[in-house]
This record gives structure tokens, C-alpha cells and sequence, in this order.
């Protein structure tokens, strides 16, 4: 033998010897754990078992302060109508201060009656008689799959018998499958195969799956193998039902046709709600937005402005809205007249400023055409409404008393639309004081330009009853036409150059050519 | 031969194993039966039985002819130990199971009929018979029944040629 050969020889040795090394400390594990559990589930001694056709073990437990040596022992068998045979004994080491005897038969015989007696120094500690083919305890099966089947809370568990020749058919499986945290579980029972589908899980959640096996008990029979080694799994996500996915598309569907049902039968209210008409004055007015980009005492002065309001109001077909003029003169002498609301405003600006020192220059002037148009206005309004004049004070209508400043007590009534005065504008209600005036604007055209008007408009005023401003106050009778206005404190004309005109500010977007127009008295039909 | 007009088609085999399994509970619950029985159940006289033990090893070394022969052997001396029991018994009860487990093993022989095992008759005399074994007691008769079902002739199922191919 060269020296490599023996080299070879020495290496395979060594493996060999490893591998057994290994081999046997395997088993001597696999014992330790088929031992304790028969400790546990067989009450008899000697406990034993048969692992595959050959290999057959026998054991008994006994305190190491008790126990002799294992001379002491003796371990005879016997099959039905054969002689008895002895088994050399063991010894292994045990939990709890204990030592196992173990007898190991590596040839067997089934279905007959074997009879076991355990000596101690002549002395029978231990008897039995069983049947090998009924005291199987096999390994765990092997290679436990788990996979998903494609379905929604299903798995696919598949493992590996036991490699026992003539028991496949025999075997009985229990696969424990538990959710992830959950200690217990559920059982599943399987007969002589090796696959096995759970259903019914939860999706979309991890599972821990166990395998076991064990005889059926009729032909063969044994215990309970130990759990196969636990493998996880996690169940498909959960899936939208067809079914409720197609009603609530129809539910969804039914809904909108029973909306759009309503929107279409409804238009008209909804239209009015989200682009309410703004009733603009540019046909009464013509040219006073285009031309004079809504100067008004531009556009009066170029035309015949008054007489214009006048006859646009006499003659048109539409009835005046409660906006009426009242000549403070002749018949509001004794009414007094209602303060400016506590909102005041006085904001103004620099444009109106000019105008109004342009303005004062011209006041006088103006004077005379005032009180010739408001005399000519009380008697049409005579006319279109007897009676209005004294009711009108007895009107529970909201109302504006527009003034013009600097004129002496008996010549108030001359106080029209004076053009280069600034106007004063009392609103006030003899129905409900102190209250907010809200009002719709009401169904109609809308002019172009004026989507995001407000819908409100308020008069704040501030005490119950008129009281006297002093002279000069022409009061009007303004209906509420959807145009918030904040009135400012009215400016006596000495007083033009201190306190600015107040503005009218305008909730509603007017486009920018369109200046407010309303520092005037003017007529205003309502067109909503 | 088998398509000659008139002749009886042979059996489909008859592979599966629960038919033995129901053989076997049956003979169990005679076994059962006879523990409880006190009086009128006892035999006269020494009975042959077949030897149940199997060595799987030593039963795979024997041909498929031996292994059908052992059976059927063993399937004869029952039905003879039986009869004699059946005879010699008093118990209503017992007598009821001893004839239920008659026609079990006459069930046995056409099961192996349909699996193509070639029939077997052993000599009439038992005596001298290898692999039996004498028996005095009904208990002992009935133990022998139950695990030579479970034993050989299990085996002999299992093992049969006609069911390996139609397994394949």
C-alpha cells in the first residue's frame, strides 16, 4: 500500500468516524425526545416502541438513587409459542435526576404476541405482552410545504410519509394550522396522503402550520409522532367581491340618475341659487356705464338725466319698486329723520374728494334745478301712487333718506339730486329696528360680469324711530334690491373738505369700468 | 378464451384494502365478544391454526406463489377451527360472530379469486402442517383470526400483482 492509498484509507476513516459520531449523537437525540414523549403518554413498563419494520425499543425510567447498576437487570422476551430470547441493556441519562434502561431489538416479529419480563437480581420488576405491528411511533414527516392554491384563503400543505413499505395506507396525518400570535389552533385530519388544502383562512395573514402522523389502529397502530418543525405561510390578500363590487357600481349608478333627476327638474331654483341675476340699472342708465364709465353726475350733466330717471320711470311698464322719494319739505317736516346707521362709512375716495370740492363750487347753481325736479317728482309720484306721500311716512318699509347738505331748514325740500353735494342716506324701519335687512337678489337676468355677487345685503340702523337731522334731507324709500351698501355718516358740505364722501362699497363684483353710482337719489326699479 | 360468447367475464380485482379493514373490525368484535363470555364458550378439543407471524424480511424473500399458498393455507385452517367452534358453541352471541366471521373468510377467498391468485387447497389431514401452530381455547382461535387477517393476508393484498398494475 503506497503511502497516498493510506492516506486515503486514514481520511476515509476519520469521516466515517465523524459521520458516525454524528449519526449516533442524532439518534441519541431522536431517543431522548421519543422517550420523554412516551414518558408521558404510555402508562405501562417497559415502555416501548417501533420506529419501521426492524428497529424496536424498550425502556423503563428509574430514580439514580434507587437504581443498581445494570447488571442487576434483566431483559427477557418471548413470541407466542417461541422460546424466550434476553436483550443486553442499556443505559441512558434522564431529565430530573433520572437514568433510563434501554433494550434494543434490531429484529422483530409482527402480529404476534410478544412477551416482555424485566428482572431485577432475579426479582420481576416489569411485565407486558403487546403486539409490535400496534406500538409504532414514527418520526415527524418531512419536507412540510406550505404554498398558496391561488384562491383566496386557501393553502396548499404538502409533506413527505414516513418511508414505511406496506403503511402508506395506514397512516393518518394531523396538520395544526394557527395565525400568527395565536397559540392554539386548528386541527385538520388527513388519511394515507400526503396533501392536504386548508380553507377558510383569513386572507392576507400569516400562518404557522404543523404536521404529524400516525397510524390508523386498524391493521397498524402506535402514538402520536412529535410536531414537524413549524413552517409560516401568509394567506392572499382579500379580493373584491364581484358581486358587491357590481352593486355598488348599480347603487352608485342609481344614485346619480336619481340626483341628476333632481338637478334637471329643479334647474331653474339651482341656476337662481348659484348665479343669482344682478340687477343692474344700465338699461335706465343708458350710457352711463359705457360712456361715462358710470360718472353720474358726468352722465347727468350731458343728458337729460333726471328727466330721463323720470320718464323711465313714469312710463315704463314696470311698476316701481318700494323705492320712494320723499321731499322732506312738504311732508316729512315732522318726520324725523332716522340716523345714519352706527356702520358708517366713511371711506371714500380721492376721486370723490375732487368732485366734491369741484362740486361746492357749482352747489349753488344747482340749487334752483333741484327743487324744480324734486316738486316735479313728489307730484308724479302723487300720481302714480295717491296718497303715497302721507303713507309713504307711515310706509313700514325699509327707506333711504338721501340729503344734500347746506341747506337751510326751509329750503329742504329743495334737496334733490343735487349733483356736486354729497348725499346723506338714511335707512331706516319703523317694523323692525335695530335688525338686519337680508335679502336675496332676487330671480333674474343676470347682467354679464357679475357672477360672484353677494346674496346678502344688509341695513343697519341703529335706533327705532326717526329723529331730525336738521334740513336739507330728501328721504327715500329704498326696497332692498340685493345691493349691500355701506352708508356712511352723512357729510355736511363745510364739512367736505374734512370728512371724505362716504363710498358705497359694493359687495358684488362689478366689473371696473362701473364705478358705484349711488351718491345720488335715484330711482331704482327693482327688476328682480 | 375470455371472449368466447357465454363465459363469465373474470372479476374486476378487488384492491381496496377496505374490504379487509371491515373483515378485520369484524373479526375484532368476536374477539371482543368472547371476553365477555363465561359459560358454553369453550373448545373440547386441540385446534390447528395457521402461524400469524410475519418478518417482513423473511416474507419478501418468498415468491408470490409461496406467499398465496401460506394464505390460503391459513385461510383453510381457520375456516376449520371456526367450524369446530360453531359447533361446539352454546352463546346465541358469540355463535353469531363466529358465523359472521365464516363468511368473511369466504369473502377473502373470492377477493383473492378476483386478483388472479391461482387457488389453493392444502392436504385434508392438518396434521404435520408447517407454520401452524395447536391451540385449546375459543380466545386463542379467535386472536390467530384476527392477526392473520391483519398480517398475511394483508400482505398478500398489498403485495398482489393485479393491483400493483392497477395502481401504475
Amino acid at each position: 500500500m503506497t503511502r497516498d492509498q493510506h492516506r486515503r484509507l486514514v481520511a476515509v476513516y476519520l469521516v466515517c468516524c465523524v459521520m458516525g459520531t454524528v449519526s449516533t449523537a442524532q439518534r441519541a437525540q431522536d431517543f431522548q425526545r421519543k422517550a420523554s414523549m412516551l414518558l408521558a403518554a404510555e402508562p405501562e413498563n417497559p415502555k416501548c416502541f417501533a420506529e419501521g419494520r426492524k428497529a424496536f425499543t424498550c425502556f423503563w425510567e428509574e430514580d439514580e438513587e434507587r437504581a443498581g447498576p445494570v447488571e442487576q437487570y434483566s431483559f427477557t422476551y418471548a413470541y407466542q409459542n417461541e422460546n424466550g430470547s434476553r436483550c443486553p441493556l442499556t443505559v441512558a441519562p434522564a431529565a430530573g435526576g433520572k437514568k433510563l434502561f434501554v433494550c434494543h431489538l434490531d429484529r422483530i416479529q409482527m402480529f404476534v404476541q410478544l412477551d416482555i419480563q424485566v428482572h431485577r437480581e432475579s426479582v420481576m420488576i416489569h411485565n407486558r405482552s403487546l403486539l409490535v405491528e400496534l406500538v409504532f411511533l414514527l418520526d415527524p414527516p418531512e419536507n412540510v410545504t406550505v404554498s398558496s392554491t391561488g384562491h383566496q384563503g386557501q393553502l396548499n400543505v404538502s409533506w413527505v410519509p414516513p418511508p414505511l413499505k406496506y403503511m402508506d395506507d395506514s397512516m393518518i396525518y394531523e396538520v395544526m394550522y394557527a395565525k400568527e400570535g395565536d397559540p392554539a389552533g386548528q386541527v385538520e385530519v388527513a388519511r394515507a396522503c400526503s396533501e392536504l388544502i386548508l380553507r377558510g383562512l383569513q386572507a392576507a395573514t400569516r400562518y404557522r402550520v404543523e404536521v404529524r402522523v400516525r397510524l390508523d389502529g386498524i391493521t397498524y397502530s402506535g402514538y402520536w409522532s412529535a410536531w414537524s418543525d413549524p413552517v409560516w405561510m401568509e394567506t392572499l390578500p382579500a379580493d373584491l367581491d364581484p358581486l358587491i363590487v357590481s352593486l355598488t357600481f348599480i347603487i352608485t349608478f342609481i344614485l346619480f340618475l336619481l340626483c341628476l333627476i333632481v338637478l334637471l327638474s329643479h334647474h331653474r331654483f339651482f341656476i337662481k341659487k348659484v348665479w343669482p341675476t344682478i340687477p343692474v340699472p344700465d338699461s335706465k342708465f343708458q350710457g352711463l356705464f359705457t360712456v361715462y364709465g358710470g360718472d353720474l353726475q358726468e352722465w347727468l350733466r350731458q343728458t337729460s338725466g333726471g328727466l330721463w330717471v323720470t320718464s323711465a320711470l313714469l312710463y315704463s311698464e314696470e311698476r316701481p319698486s318700494p323705492v320712494e322719494v320723499l321731499s322732506e319739505l312738504n311732508l316729512c317736516r315732522s318726520l324725523a329723520s332716522p340716523p345714519l346707521p352706527p356702520k358708517a362709512c366713511n371711506a371714500s375716495t380721492q376721486r370723490d374728494e375732487r368732485e366734491l370740492s369741484n362740486g361746492s363750487d357749482s352747489a349753488q347753481t344747482d340749487e334752483w334745478r333741484a327743487t324744480q325736479q324734486q316738486h316735479w317728482l313728489m307730484e308724479r309720484l302723487r300720481e302714480t301712487r295717491p296718497g303715497m306721500g302721507s303713507s309713504l311716512l307711515e310706509s313700514q318699509d325699509t327707506y333711504v333718506t338721501l340729503s344734500t347738505n347746506n341747506h337751510s331748514e326751509e329750503d329742504h325740500v329743495d334737496d334733490t339730486l343735487e349733483e356736486a353735494l354729497p348725499l346723506e342716506m338714511h335707512v331706516a324701519s319703523r317694523k323692525t329696528p335695530l335688525s338686519e335687512f337680508h335679502s336675496d337678489l332676487g330671480s333674474g337676468q343676470q347682467s354679464s360680469g357679475s357672477g360672484r355677487l353677494s346674496s346678502q345685503s344688509s341695513f343697519e340702523y341703529p335706533s327705532q324711530g326717526w329723529t331730525p337731522k336738521g334740513p336739507g334731507y330728501t328721504y327715500m324709500a329704498v326696497a332692498d334690491s340685493g345691493v349691500s351698501m355701506d352708508y356712511s355718516p352723512m357729510s355736511r358740505v363745510d364739512d367736505l373738505g374734512k370728512v371724505a364722501l362716504y363710498a358705497n362699497e359694493y359687495k358684488n363684483e362689478i366689473p371696473p369700468h362701473r364705478r358705484p353710482f349711488l351718491t345720488r337719489q335715484y330711482h331704482v326699479h327693482d327688476d328682480g | 378464451h375470455w371472449t368466447c360468447p357465454g363465459l363469465p367475464s373474470p372479476p374486476r380485482p378487488i384492491c381496496d384494502l377496505r374490504v379487509l379493514n371491515h373483515f378485520i373490525q369484524e373479526a375484532r368484535d368476536a374477539e371482543v365478544a368472547m371476553k365477555s363470555c363465561r359459560d358454553g364458550c369453550g373448545l373440547t378439543e386441540l385446534v390447528s391454526v395457521p402461524q400469524t407471524t410475519v418478518n417482513f424480511d423473511d416474507w419478501e424473500r418468498k415468491n408470490a406463489t409461496e406467499q398465496a399458498q401460506e394464505v390460503q393455507t391459513g385461510l383453510w385452517l381457520l375456516h376449520q377451527a371456526l367450524g369446530l367452534l360453531q359447533a361446539s358453541m352454546t352463546d346465541v352471541d358469540l355463535n353469531n360472530h363466529i358465523d359472521n366471521s365464516i363468511r368473511n373468510l369466504l369473502s377473502i377467498n373470492a377477493v383473492l379469486r378476483s386478483l388472479n391468485i391461482q387457488e389453493y387447497t392444502p392436504p385434508t389431514s392438518a396434521v404435520g402442517l408447517e407454520g401452524t401452530w395447536k391451540v385449546s381455547s375459543v380466545a386463542e382461535v379467535l386472536q390467530v383470526h384476527v392477526n392473520f387477517l391483519r398480517g398475511k393476508v394483508r400482505l398478500l393484498l398489498v403485495g398482489a400483482e393485479a393491483c400493483q398494475q392497477d395502481v401504475s
